[in-house]
């Protein structure tokens, strides 16, 4: 009953918990699917949808969405691979992703916090307008032919683990330090509580909202950077759906998008599931094209039992205290007092 | 107080209506002149088979918004709609139209199923439907694979009765897709803003506790919403099904930003409580002729997200300041300004 009780207390364990449950019965149906190889294989296939996560994170930690780091992306990715393509540093073409990220990121924040236009519908529209402009860029044709050397980094690594993931885990590790152990890191949390509380007691709202969309459109840039290098080619609808990859794995990692609750290491976990569910179908002998029926199954149970439990525990909270009440009253009555 | 509050409302929600008419109007001479083909009435009511599911869905989609809801899953609903009348008609050897029922069936338990979860337990609907889309979008998949056909070949040849509706048009001219969302918005109309279930829908918007308290059964007047959402997926998506001739389960894949903007253009708040069946009519009509206008003055497909990207953001930005008290003090000090220090000089 206490690990349960711990359980609903911190979501993220019951993630991590399910997704070595999931592993578990891939490897029991098909011994080879826990061979070293292959969960290095799905721990760095992992990567983009990490990074995406753990920046869809901040934004959602605020109480906030965005919706639009599937177009944001597409278009770093695509700007940055030509780049890389035409010769230019490879820091450059980098650079460029990020202030990519950055202009758009703050078109975001500036929307949300200092306009307060709804989040999701602000966000669903800059990324169709990006989506364009990456179609503009490219002209509709794919960018391909990067060097074989950019495409080398993510095949480097240590025991199969390549540093791209060992990084972005590093920084994971930072950023959960940074957000609870540290002053600017609790705001976010607090934001997304009660925004109205966090203006009272004298918070910066505005500019932690607005901070929020640019991590995470500097991460999907950053993220951009990794699927160029992995995948080796960008297409006109490269990075399509990874907003709403990204928002279900931060979901299932135990992230409530009411805000304020949830940590990264929750993200990290939902988006290696997220990742390792197309693996472990094409294992257990699917074809990976069940992947969303999958998630969306996965998804909805994941959160409605959420729900459920935060419904008991309300509840049984709310019955206490009306027990503690009536148990006054009645010892008044005993008494010969008046009722409360 | 209160009927001056409540004529003031109403004029400002037909202003708004106007508005979206005379933007129509301006896209439409705007378009003409650019491409005069763009003013045979042939062409232009004709463009409206190519955004008819927008219309359909976002019509009914409004309900949901006006709860206070979000449905990001009527898009997928409508390819799982359409496989299914593919392979029940080809694989399975139903009538056609049977074949139809079952789907707009199928397509109202899906809404329901989403509907459910977001009333009965009180997660947030977008995380709901956001599981809904990837489920439903998957299921069509599944369903494809059921049947003989290579998933992107699509299934073709449905019989002629089924294909020729949406082929034929009134006095040459209307086609009957123009005709058929004319009587789903009616019937969208007589629901939200003639009956005591839409008045409820308003109130569930507005205050779902104080709704909840006057006696209105709330949990299933928001489940009803995701429903209504649900089949009218189910419709766009045998419309579709019937005008193309081929049963795809990736239709509508692409449908979900073009209706929110629809009905966010028409005039609907997203924290729910206002809207109406007219407006977001209407604003299907503009971002569709927009779209199609685009189209004919030789801007490609692919581009055709940025201007209705921008006109949402322009359109929720100005409607966010307009709210905004900040800004509203701040136009007003600089505004009265120069009045101010000349009344101090005076």
């Amino acid at each position: 009953m206490r690990f349960i009780k711990m359980m609903a207390k911190r979501r993220e364990i019951s993630s991590i918990i399910f997704l070595f449950v999931l592993y578990a019965i891939a490897g029991l149906v098909n011994s080879s699917f826990l061979k070293s190889e292959n969960i290095m294989l799905t721990l760095n296939g992992a990567t983009v949808y990490t990074i995406c996560a753990i920046g869809m994170a901040f934004v959602i930690f605020t109480g906030e969405i965005d919706a639009s780091i599937g177009g944001i992306l597409g278009l770093s990715a695509a700007v940055s691979a030509s780049m890389i393509r035409d010769g230019y540093p490879w820091t450059t073409a980098i650079l460029t992703a990020v202030c990519i990220g950055l202009i758009i990121g703050s078109v975001n924040g500036f929307g949300v916090a200092v306009l307060k236009i709804p989040s999701i519908i602000m966000t669903i529209g800059i990324n169709s307008i990006v989506r364009g402009l990456s179609y503009v860029y490219t002209g509709g044709a794919w960018v391909e032919n990067v060097p074989s050397e950019f495409k080398q980094i993510s095949q480097k690594g240590i025991a199969g683990l390549s540093w791209m993931y060992i990084a972005t885990i590093v920084v994971m590790i930072a950023i959960q330090i940074f957000l609870t152990k540290t002053r600017q890191g609790r705001y976010f949390h607090a934001v997304g509580d009660n925004a109205d509380g966090a203006v009272n007691i004298g918070l910066p709202v505005t500019a932690t909202k607005f901070v929020s969309y640019l991590i995470s459109a500097v991460c999907a840039s950053l993220a951009s950077v990794v699927f160029v290098s992995r995948i080796g080619f960008v297409t006109p609808t490269s990075g399509n759906g990874y907003e709403m990859i990204a928002i279900a794995a931060c979901v299932i990692g135990g992230i409530s998008l009411s805000g304020g609750v949830g940590n990264v290491i929750g993200a990290t976990f939902g988006a290696l599931i997220m990742s390792s569910i197309s693996r472990i179908l094409v294992f257990l002998g699917f074809s990976s094209n069940y992947d969303n029926t999958i998630t969306g199954i996965l998804l909805i149970t994941i959160v409605v039992a959420d729900a459920m439990v935060n419904k008991r525990k309300l509840e049984s909270a709310r019955r206490e205290r009306l027990k503690a009440r009536t148990s006054i009253v009645t010892e008044n009555l005993a008494k010969g007092g008046e009722m409360l | 107080m209160m009927r001056a509050v409540k004529a003031a409302g109403s004029k400002l929600k037909l202003k708004w209506e106007y508005l979206l008419v005379l933007l129509l109007i301006v896209e439409i001479i705007i378009f003409g002149n650019l491409n005069p083909n763009f003013l045979k009435p042939r062409v232009l009511f004709g463009s409206v088979n190519d955004f008819i599911s927008i219309c359909i869905i976002s019509v009914f989609s409004c309900f949901v918004f006006i709860t206070g809801g979000i449905d990001l899953q009527a898009g997928s609903i409508v390819g799982l709609t359409s496989i299914i009348i593919g392979v029940l008609w080809k694989d399975f050897g139903f009538n056609i139209w049977a074949a139809c029922l079952l789907a707009m069936l199928i397509g109202s338990l899906c809404g329901a199923l989403s509907g459910f979860f977001i009333a009965y337990t009180g997660v947030q609907p977008m995380v709901v439907t956001l599981g809904g889309s990837f489920l439903f979008s998957g299921l069509a998949i599944a369903v494809s694979n059921l049947s003989n056909t290579p998933a992107y070949l699509g299934i073709n040849g449905f019989p002629e009765a089924f294909t020729w509706f949406t082929k034929k048009r009134l006095f040459k001219v209307l086609p009957v897709q123009f005709i058929i969302f004319l009587i789903l918005a009616a019937i969208a109309y007589i629901i939200l803003h003639r009956t005591k279930y839409g008045r409820k829908v308003f109130l569930c918007g507005i205050n779902q506790r104080s709704a909840e308290y006057s006696g209105i059964n709330t949990k299933l007047i928001v489940m009803s919403t995701y429903i209504f959402s649900g089949m009218s997926a189910s419709i766009a998506g045998i419309v579709m099904t019937s005008y193309l001739g081929t049963s795809k389960a990736d239709f509508g894949s692409d449908l979900t930003m073009p209706i929110i903007t629809a009905i966010v253009l028409g005039g609907t708040s997203t924290l729910g409580g206002k809207g109406s069946v007219t407006g977001t009519a209407l604003a299907a009509l503009v971002i569709g002729v927009l779209r199609f206008g685009l189209s004919m003055s030789g801007l490609s497909n692919q581009y055709m997200d940025i201007p209705v990207g921008i006109m949402l953001v322009v359109v929720v930005a100005a409607s966010s300041i307009s709210k905004n008290m900040k800004i509203k003090a701040f136009i007003r000090k600089h505004l009265n300004l120069p009045f101010k220090q000349s009344a101090r000089q005076v």
